[in-house]
């Protein structure tokens, strides 16, 4: 991927797709550092399961016999010096704390590392595509704190649905701002 | 061409499960994800990357070969999977442009 924020997405579709209800996005960003956080309270997998989901040729998709969101995650943070690890909890082995957290760090002093490009882009299309599912997005970069919890804009919102027309634009201006 | 015919060019065969598939262009990239959209049926995939996503890549683009440049070789491991999944792979020991250069005089 030409961009961090593109592997983002591509990962935190796999929580939805996992049954998550809340899916926890955070960037943690020093000068040298940074590292990628996506943490559900999706199915969780099994161990079995888990050892395989670096394997390219593992996917959970039926159009085609080849998953390449966490191989392309896993290549780009080891390109720099980093790596990711990935923890489950299984639903039937932890029917009251399941989920799946996927961390990825990276060295961003090498040369290559990818840049985290739009990420404005890539949370709003996935409120956009999910919007019955919530999403707690975190980027802290030195003191500065950007953050968007869809579960506040909802308690606001009432019944308007998170993926209109509207939603979506204040969210990128709300997001955008604080970046400014 | 056929992919059976590059050994007789300088291309070394790392593993070669399906000789008789023939060779109709050439895509040269590094960055998989682009690769994986854009490199055509058919295609010899030029590429200096070694890992096992690239066989991965090669399944779903459905290369007619990858071909590592630079003297690229792979892990034993990623060769047993090319294997396993049909993907015919070389070594090439000049840079990706001889090989293109010399892939275009076959074609």
């Amino acid at each position: 991927m030409k961009e961090l924020s593109l592997n983002i997405l591509d990962i935190a579709e796999n929580s939805v797709k996992a049954g998550a209800k809340l899916t926890r996005i955070t960037v943690d960003e020093t000068e040298e550092s940074l590292i990628l956080t996506i943490e559900d309270d999706g199915c969780g997998m099994t161990e079995e399961i888990l050892k395989s989901v670096t394997d390219p040729f593992y996917t959970t998709r039926t159009t085609r016999k080849v998953g390449m969101g966490i191989p392309l995650l896993k290549m780009a943070a080891e390109m720099t010096g980093g790596g990711v690890e990935i923890t489950s909890r299984y639903k039937d082995e932890f029917p009251d704390s399941h989920g799946t957290t996927v961390t990825a760090r990276f060295n961003k002093k090498h040369i290559d590392f990818t840049p985290l490009g739009d990420v404005t882009e890539s949370i709003a299309t996935l409120i956009q595509g999910h919007p019955d599912t919530d999403f707690l997005f975190t980027h802290r970069t030195g003191d500065k704190t950007v953050t968007l919890d869809t579960r506040e804009m909802r308690a606001v919102l009432g019944d308007v649905p998170l993926n209109s027309y509207e939603v979506i634009c204040w969210i990128k201006e709300y997001l955008k701002e604080q970046y400014s | 061409m056929t992919v059976e015919a590059l050994t007789e060019y300088g291309f070394e065969a790392i593993c070669m499960p399906d000789p008789d598939r023939e060779i109709t262009g050439v895509y040269i990239g590094d960055l998989l994800s682009w690769v994986m959209g854009r490199a055509k049926s058919g295609d010899a995939w030029l590429t200096i990357m070694s890992n096992i996503n690239i066989v991965a890549v090669a399944s779903l683009a459905d290369t007619s070969c990858i071909i590592l440049a630079e003297g690229v070789t792979l892990e034993s491991d990623v060769i047993k999977t090319a294997e396993a999944k049909d993907i015919n792979v070389f070594s090439f020991s000049g840079s990706c442009y001889d090989a293109a250069v010399l892939l275009s005089g076959l074609l």
